[in-house]
């Protein structure tokens, strides 16, 4: 993929204090507004914590029943690198 | 006032900068983005989604008195900008405290507002030239599938024509068309071509899209292939070079020529490819105060709340040094079109080619219209 650079320097940056509330309330409001956004992954780094391992592959969770990260537990902290990422219609085939 | 001839004096004063760290300079490019709401639902852009404890207007006034004549070129983004309810506000006070050549304000043409608003911005701004960018992603019902917003294509048109009347009444008014080349839409870059080429607006100009922090759409599959973009854009560059440039739109011709090209070979090689001049010339300020070098690593620099809205004080402080070794070592390379341009203008080898092609110009299509625009990202 082009520029997967940037998704290894996003999955490392040190995430904001709000990071899961913020995150999951704009998908939230994106699903409300009927955007193309269907749900939210969370993609883990090879070098996650054990709760992260333990996350469902690929599971596509609607925003208020997604995970909270960083996962309890992890030992990372705000430098998780776990990330949240919009699943959209295209990327499944569908018309938005 | 800021000329483009006061900030060709200062590329060999950026380019130490860069180097040594010294002399310490403001920039010369800002984009600030007041708010992410946006009326569009667009397939390759997911700021509008999001929230923000914005500024208030008096926050920005003293964010901007702190700037001073520095910046040349602001581009208030979004969001869609032209819907931010103080946006004639924010632009009066670019202007008071910057004076700068040019205010660059894209929009999606929805709202019936815009064109009252874009006047009053031009008045309020008369040394400064305005460029409003109208984003056209397609024809018809192909623009409002990636837009998500039926009706846009008509609200478009309605737009332009109402931009272009303005533009016979404000001499400092530029009106072009915008489009993203995307996986969606570049198959359609040709007749992209066709109805900029005959809608009387002033320039068009393309930008990839591309994975953005700020917009949310990192890892997303929006990119066109280097095989896909090199084929469509090779045909908008054929497209300009047949054209006849007169005066200052000669080199910004030549340079969105460069700009093209410059893309494919990052597309190719994966690298900067240039020099990357985002955090020491070019910036972007977020809708919360945040600064950063770009919107595309949208690293967190500081935020303007915690630092007397003195932008100074991030610009020469301790955290933002260490992103510019990151970007100065070449661990990122993007794209975008308003860093790209200000890269280019620090890149000696481009701006020979440039200048050669200003005095060995190749195109005679005798009917070629003459774009109005300056330098424009």
């Amino acid at each position: 993929m082009a520029f997967e650079w940037l998704n290894k320097f996003h999955h490392e940056m040190e995430k904001d204090p709000d990071y899961a509330e913020k995150t999951l309330a704009a998908y939230r409001l994106g699903m409300k507004a009927k955007g193309s956004i269907l749900g939210v992954v969370i993609q883990p780094l090879a070098n996650c914590c054990e709760a992260a391992r333990d996350l469902p592959d690929g599971k596509v969770y609607d925003p208020d029943g997604a995970p909270r990260l960083p996962l309890p537990g992890c030992s990372q902290g705000r430098r998780c690198g776990c990330v949240y990422r919009p699943v959209m219609s295209y990327q499944r085939g569908d018309e938005p | 006032m800021n000329t483009m001839a006061s900030v060709l004096a200062r590329v060999p004063l950026f380019k130490l900068y860069r180097a040594f760290g010294w002399p310490k300079m403001l920039p010369l490019n800002l984009t600030l983005s007041p708010s992410p709401k946006c009326n569009s639902r667009c397939l390759t852009c997911n700021i509008w989604m999001k929230r923000e404890d914005e500024l208030t207007i008096e926050e920005w006034d003293k964010v901007l008195a702190s700037l001073g004549h520095s910046p040349y070129w602001f581009t208030i983004s979004g969001g869609e900008p032209l819907m931010y309810p103080h946006v004639v506000e924010l632009a009066q006070l670019v202007y008071k405290h910057c004076r700068p050549g040019v205010i660059n304000i894209p929009t999606n043409a929805i709202l019936p507002i815009i064109p009252d608003r874009v006047k009053r911005i031009a008045r309020l701004c008369p040394e400064s030239q305005l460029i409003i960018n109208l984003s056209l992603d397609g024809l018809g019902a192909k623009h409002d599938f990636i837009r998500g917003i039926p009706g846009n294509f008509e609200k478009f048109e309605e737009r332009l024509g109402q931009l272009l009347a303005l533009r016979a009444q404000l001499p400092n008014l530029t009106v072009g068309i915008h489009s993203v080349i995307s996986v969606f839409s570049v198959a359609d870059l040709d007749e992209l071509i066709a109805y900029a080429d005959r809608s009387g607006a002033d320039q068009f100009i393309t930008e990839i899209a591309e994975p953005r922090v700020e917009l949310d759409t990192v890892g997303l599959p929006i990119t066109p292939s280097r095989e896909q973009y090199a084929q469509a854009i090779d045909r908008l560059i054929a497209y300009v070079e047949s054209k006849q440039f007169r005066g200052m739109s000669k080199i910004t011709e030549a340079l969105r020529v460069e700009y093209y090209k410059l893309v494919k070979r990052i597309l190719d090689e994966q690298d900067q490819v240039i020099d990357c001049y985002a955090g020491w010339v070019s910036a972007q300020i977020y809708a919360n105060g945040t600064v950063w070098p770009c919107c595309v690593r949208a690293d967190d620099l500081g935020n303007l709340r915690n630092h007397s809205y003195d932008f100074k004080e991030i610009w020469f402080g301790e955290k933002i040094k260490g992103v510019r070794r990151s970007i100065a070592a070449k661990e990122c390379h993007c794209p975008l079109a308003n860093a790209s341009y200000t890269n280019m203008l620090h890149d000696l080898p481009t701006l020979a080619r440039v200048g050669g092609k200003i005095l060995h110009p190749s195109g005679h299509s005798p009917g070629a219209k003459e774009p109005s625009s300056p330098i424009a990202p």
